[in-house]
């Protein structure tokens, strides 16, 4: 059941970022993640903020670079079907793909999957762990089979995104825009480690709302996918992932986004390996070398050790996919 | 209208589930107490709702399978239990009430959603069809008696929502290969496990969608 | 045996037998042909009212606290800010007045109360509140001050009975003495073998999670009661209800049209059912209490985990020699069935058999017969067991089973079965599966690895008295039909007017059925066990056939020839010497005079001397990816012995839903407790992961043996929910070990569990 709120649905961004400013304002996008938190009396919240109003923030228009620019309350299903994402950026249309059910990515929008609070059972849970400003993580002698084996510290969630991973190689970038007005950072700069503040996962300050993602253009011999493994076969976030956004000139690989997912608190880039790749010729043994050093200095938990061998089979398989 | 109909002018004063006749002494969830019906002139245009305090009922227009209901919502008020409690629209389930089994899927502006993750509130000004939206009249629609023939479910619970999903999906691909019905068709629980009958019902639901 | 209501201990109660002759059927009109159900459109058009849709005028609304430790003492609680909300209409304690009700009733005692002041498991109720709207009473139960007392908890049946563990209940944490079952000579049986293999295995423990969560919705009239309940039996909900309140079992009436699911999770009254009567009987007012979805997990039941060591013995040719089994499982933390060993001691010929299974209690949420209860666990032990075995022996897995199927029941007294199918299923799966030749062509090497798994099983359960019907044959040639049983989604509504239509000659069309309310319908019991097709088609038939020599005998009057002379045939009676002589149904005058024929029939004894089970056995072929560990079952077989189909359409979609409720066991369900603190950390559907769509392969194929049983019941069938589940899983993990060579012992196998062992193996592609 949830509980009692104030609904406010504004018109106007500034108006929404008014009204995300006060204290207690959650804001809502699709609504599928803040309501499940709400049910689970995860936080919360004085004030409901719903954005749906905004259409300003709908939709996905190319930019004057050959970009893209997708509006924020852009629905999962829209970019996951946009014939342009999945020929130009395909990491991120298989990733909106992958995400959750279908009905889920009818409703809930890229901003949203973004900004959505972790799916770690002890923060959904009737647990008062450090990420909800208790004192422990339960995680550390708990139940951790789904927990981080990258940039845990204080608290060991993973990051439940399938479109942040992709975004992060892609190297997009997204617009903010908050009492003091506007700003732009890339995507990888929007997430946070828990050593700096383990009770946020964006570093979005009251009453900033996400209101666009922007694509860069396509790289000469693009080519990308994101791989996600899971338990189940829909309606499930990953164990371990892996989202490559790559160009190839030549034959070689001319650059490369390597960014796995379901490992970290945040998408985790792994510059190794991009590095490694850039300059060579994608073959098996790359990919092997690749694999191995994508998972070097994880630190796996008593029950995720696995993820170990999982990822780098993810990644392993994905690069071979893309050679 | 997005399901094909209009029955604007089909009102009844008796709670609006005339088409299921006499009950005896109850009714399937409370009906009327704060509901006001009119005959549609025109979908609402733009959401009215602006500020809603936490607790306070405001009047908020809903059209649901053709029809413009006026209902009485707080803030936290779900879709679905609007649907349930205010319009004694019950072939709408719950399930979970956390969107994790589809047993309340409902079609907004055409697209399959989950009502127990939306607020009432956010489907002002959309059309809503539910499965009740479905039949014409008392005949069954083309998925539902795809659904019969094929003996696409055993409790029977899940399948109003299983039925609305395979509408929406049929709705945005009217021809889908096998593949695309399980993909279409993964977000919704059945723990009768009647999945194999599902797909052939939706594969079935396709053909007389077109033969209709 | 298992401790469960459809399983009855001690003496039968027995309906009379029927009088009417029923000699077996031949060829059918109706019965087992594949019509849809006769309730479709109530389900497909949203217009069956299931309980969860119910409302009645000035009804409250009501919810449960419930502890939120694993094991506690309730010191105080403080509902005077509660009391104080919008709309609280009353409030429950333990404290309160008429609420001090004894529950969870075993071996002659009760194990707690309604409201106990020492809480045993993370969702044992606390108190409960009324209120006019849902939203107000789960706003009241946030403002009720709850002070407990911790206690240590104990969560893993294998340390349940360590010296030190916390106790679950004053006297211990067995529930009774182990049970033992010894037969024949277990060392010899050891010593004369060629082979022996010995392993331990163990299965998650699985929650039922039907799609409608339980509740009740109750209104008093005075001092008579009436609930509309999900139930799949009104009358064990009357039964329990009647005891707890202490009311005559007339003046408490239970209905439960429709119900969204049970799978044995139903089929008893709940807390809840009683708390919503006393919540009812408080305020004056209906109240309708149905639990939350995160409530199903904790406290609705589940099927306990349970840890089995076996061994098995075999000669070169495969004859087993011995097997040696033991199993430890947990009611929960009040009694409840938790036995797995009756496979292992009757699915195959073996002289010499050891099993023990021990029954502890744990602080976690009580079990509830799950579908098959102990079956598909043992199955998971027992057939991995087998499969090991016929690699020691080097012997088709297949070939190793049918080497030991067994000509009478080992368990029951040597006695003969009035069929068995064991041998049919495990050839007709095999081909239909291709067996032969998709092994033979299977190939061990890049990343995606196919491999294939066959397991068997039986259902000991063949259903009995007492059972009752009663067919009304209307003046107009229209039938109703009246009968107690549930319809839990099994098709039982369907497959019973199909039965009463064989005899009659009625089209479908023209019968209604009336069940499942303990104010109107005949008796029957919960529909559960796989016991409902063959304990309530025979009475169903019996009544029918009742009517029908009525008929027949009343046309005999008008048209003046002995009765035994007439038949039936569409709407009319006929002579069977002279065709010319015949009546319409509607104008036989013992019709017309009373507007109504009348026949009552009952569901008689077993046939002495025998034993009735049904048997399965299931292929699956998998694909593994050994990079991830991901594993996709891509084909499942299922073929079953049930003697008769009685609706080739409904029994096809009942097996296949065994086939996916076994993937849930052997692929991806499994309940997670913290070990910190012994509360569920995946009460809910995304964590708690059962099958979608994209978990069960396209390809199910469904045989069915269809042997002709003639003395198992008079409907010839034997019924097919459990055994459509119980070898599902452990095919599925004897093909897991075809394609990797891997064993996973413990369920389920889930990516997280293989791509460790596969590291651990150095696997490749």
């Amino acid at each position: 059941m949830l509980p009692s709120f104030r609904y406010v649905r504004p018109r106007t961004v500034s108006e929404a970022v008014k009204a995300l400013a006060a204290e207690g304002a959650r804001a809502h996008a699709g609504g599928t993640d803040l309501l499940g938190c709400l049910r689970d009396g995860v936080f919360d919240a004085k004030s409901v903020v719903s954005l749906s109003g905004l259409d300003d923030l709908k939709g996905i228009s190319p930019t004057k670079d050959g970009g893209l620019k997708i509006g924020a309350l852009t629905t999962l299903a829209e970019v996951a079907r946009h014939p342009g994402i999945a020929k130009g950026w395909p990491a991120l249309a298989q990733g909106a793909a992958a995400a959750a059910s279908p009905q889920l990515r009818n409703q809930g929008t890229l901003g949203g999957n973004l900004c959505q609070r972790p799916r770690c059972w002890y923060f959904r849970g009737d647990f008062d762990c450090a990420r909800k400003g208790g004192e422990i993580c339960y995680a550390v002698e708990g139940e951790n089979t789904y927990h981080a084996i990258f940039g845990g510290s204080g608290c060991f969630i993973v990051h439940p995104s399938d479109t942040a991973s992709p975004l992060v190689a892609l190297r997009a970038t997204v617009k903010v825009v908050g009492p003091k007005g506007a700003r732009s950072l890339p995507v990888e700069k929007l997430f946070v480690l828990p050593a700096v503040d383990h009770t946020r996962e964006t570093i979005l300050a009251p009453g900033e709302v996400l209101t666009e993602v922007l694509l860069p253009p396509p790289l000469e011999g693009a080519k990308g996918l994101y791989r996600k493994v899971r338990s189940r076969g829909a309606w499930d976030f990953a164990l371990g992932g892996v989202a490559l956004a790559l160009s190839v000139k030549d034959g070689k690989v001319a650059s490369a986004g390597v960014v796995l997912s379901g490992v970290a608190p945040t998408p985790w880039r792994v510059p190794e390996v991009e590095k490694l790749l850039v300059g060579k010729a994608l073959d098996a043994k790359l990919a092997a070398e690749a694999a191995e050093l994508a998972v070097k200095g994880a630190e796996p938990m008593s029950g995720n050790d696995y993820k170990v061998p999982l990822v780098k089979g993810a990644v392993e398989e994905a690069l071979l996919a893309l050679a | 209208m997005a399901d094909g109909k209009d029955d604007r002018n089909d009102l009844d004063t008796n709670g609006g589930v005339s088409r299921r006749g006499f009950l005896g002494s109850v009714v399937p969830a409370a009906v009327g107490v704060a509901v006001a019906r009119e005959a549609l002139s025109a979908p609402a245009a733009a959401p009215a709702v602006a500020e809603l305090p936490a607790g306070e009922p405001a009047k908020l227009t809903l059209v649901v399978n053709g029809r413009t209901h006026k209902v009485l919502v707080e803030p936290r008020d779900t879709l679905l239990s609007v649907l349930r409690e205010k319009l004694g629209l019950t072939g709408t389930k719950p399930g979970c009430e956390r969107g994790e089994c589809g047993a309340c899927t409902v079609l907004i502006d055409g697209v399959a959603r989950y009502s127990c993750l939306t607020l009432a509130l956010e489907a002002d000004g959309k059309k809503v069809t539910t499965v009740e939206g479905l039949m014409e009249g008392e005949e069954l629609g083309p998925v539902q008696k795809a659904f019969v023939e094929e003996d696409a479910f055993q409790c029977g619970y899940c399948t109003p929502g299983q039925v609305m999903a395979a509408e929406g999906l049929l709705r945005e691909n009217p021809e889908p290969g096998l593949d695309e019905i399980r993909h279409g068709m993964s977000g919704n629980l059945c723990r009768c496990g009647a999945y194999a009958h599902i797909f052939k019902a939706v594969d079935k639901a396709a053909r007389f969608r077109k033969e209709r | 045996m298992t401790d469960l209501l459809y399983w009855l201990q001690g003496p039968v109660p027995e309906t009379e037998p029927p009088t009417a002759e029923m000699p077996p059927w031949g060829e059918t009109k109706v019965v087992g042909k594949p019509v849809p159900r006769v309730d479709a459109y109530e389900r497909v058009s949203g217009s069956a009212v299931y309980p969860l849709d119910f409302a009645l005028p000035d009804m409250l609304h009501a919810a449960i606290l419930r502890s939120p430790h694993a094991h506690a003492r309730v010191k105080a609680i403080d509902t005077s800010a509660a009391e104080k909300m919008p709309g609280v209409r009353a409030i429950l304690t333990a404290f309160s007045p008429g609420a001090d009700v004894p529950w969870y009733r075993s071996r002659g005692r009760f194990y707690s109360k309604l409201f106990d002041e020492r809480v045993r498991h993370e969702g044992d109720e606390v108190a409960a509140v009324a209120a006019e709207t849902r939203a107000q009473a789960f706003d009241a139960l946030k403002a009720i001050r709850v002070e407990y007392e911790e206690f240590a908890f104990v969560l893993d049946p294998r340390e349940s009975l360590a010296p030190d563990a916390p106790l679950v209940h004053d006297g211990g944490n067995r529930y009774g003495e182990p049970a033992r079952y010894e037969r024949g000579d277990l060392a010899a049986g050891f010593a004369a073998a060629d082979a022996v293999v010995e392993a331990t295995y163990s299965t998650a423990c699985e929650i039922h999670a039907p799609m409608e969560v339980h509740g009740s919705v109750a209104k008093w009239d005075g001092n008579r009661l009436t609930i509309w309940d999900s139930t799949q039996g009104v009358f064990v909900v009357q039964q329990m209800v009647a005891g707890a309140l202490k009311l005559p079992l007339a003046n408490v009436r239970v209905i439960g049209h429709y119900m969204g699911g049970g799978f044995g999770s139903k089929l008893e009254a709940g807390k809840y059912t009683v708390i919503a009567a006393l919540l009812a009987k408080t305020t004056a007012r209906p109240v309708k209490l149905f639990l939350t979805r995160e409530e199903v997990f904790l406290n609705a039941g589940n099927r306990p985990a349970n840890t089995m060591k076996v061994k098995i013995g075999a000669k070169k040719d495969g004859a087993l020699t011995a097997i040696e089994f033991s199993s430890i499982g947990s009611g929960g933390a009040y009694p409840n069935g938790a036995d797995t060993s009756f496979l292992a001691t009757d699915l195959y010929t073996c002289p010499n058999v050891a099993a023990v299974d021990e029954n502890v209690a744990i602080n976690a949420g009580r079990a509830r017969a799950m579908r098959a209860p102990g079956f598909p666990q043992g199955a998971w032990a027992l057939e991995q067991a087998m499969d090991e075995l016929a690699l020691k022996l080097g012997m088709d897995p297949v070939a190793l089973r049918l080497a030991n199927v067994p000509k009478v029941s080992q368990r029951r007294g040597n006695l003969p079965y009035t069929s068995t199918g064991l041998a049919e299923c495990l050839r007709d799966g095999a081909k239909a599966f291709g067996w032969e030749t998709t092994r033979a062509a299977k190939k061990d090497d890049g990343p995606i690895r196919k491999g294939y798994g066959v397991a068997a099983g039986m259902w000991g359960y063949g259903g009995g008295p007492p059972a009752r019907v009663v067919v009304k044959l209307f003046a107009d040639g229209s039938v109703n039909v009246n009968a107690g049983a549930a319809d839990i989604g099994t098709g039982t509504k369907t497959v019973m007017a199909q039965t009463v239509a064989e005899e009659l000659g009625v089209p479908l069309e023209k019968i209604r059925i009336e069940h499942a309310d303990t104010g109107t319908t005949q008796y029957s019991g919960p529909s559960g066990g796989s016991k409902t097709v063959p304990s309530d088609m025979p009475a169903a038939r019996a009544a029918a056939v009742e009517v029908r020599t009525k008929l027949l005998a009343g046309a005999a009057e008008e048209l003046k020839v002995p009765a035994a002379e007439l038949k039936l045939e569409g709407a009319d009676v006929v002579s069977t010497k002279d065709p010319a002589k015949k009546l319409a149904v509607t104008e036989v005058p013992a019709l017309q005079r009373n507007q109504v024929i009348v026949g009552v029939g009952t569901r008689g004894p077993n046939v002495e001397g025998k034993v009735i089970s049904m048997f399965a056995a299931h292929f699956a072929e998998v694909e593994v990816n050994v990079r991830t560990g991901e594993v996709s079952v891509t084909k499942l077989v299922a073929a079953q012995d049930s003697a008769r189909v009685m609706n080739r359409l409904t029994f096809e979609c009942q097996v296949q839903g065994g086939l996916v409720m076994g993937l849930g066991l052997g692929r991806t369900e499994e309940r997670v407790l913290d070990r910190q603190t012994g509360k569920m950390v995946n009460a809910n559907w995304h964590d708690y992961k059962i099958p979608t769509a994209l978990d069960v392969p396209v390809a199910q194929e469904v045989l069915s043996a269809e042997l002709v049983d003639t003395e198992c019941n008079t409907a010839g069938a034997k019924g097919v929910g459990e055994p459509a589940t119980i070898p599902t899983a452990a095919a599925i993990a004897n093909a897991v070990r075809d394609a990797v060579g891997l064993r996973v012992h413990d369920s389920p196998i889930t990516p997280p569990k293989l791509a460790a062992l596969l590291a651990a193996a150095g696997k490749k592609g």
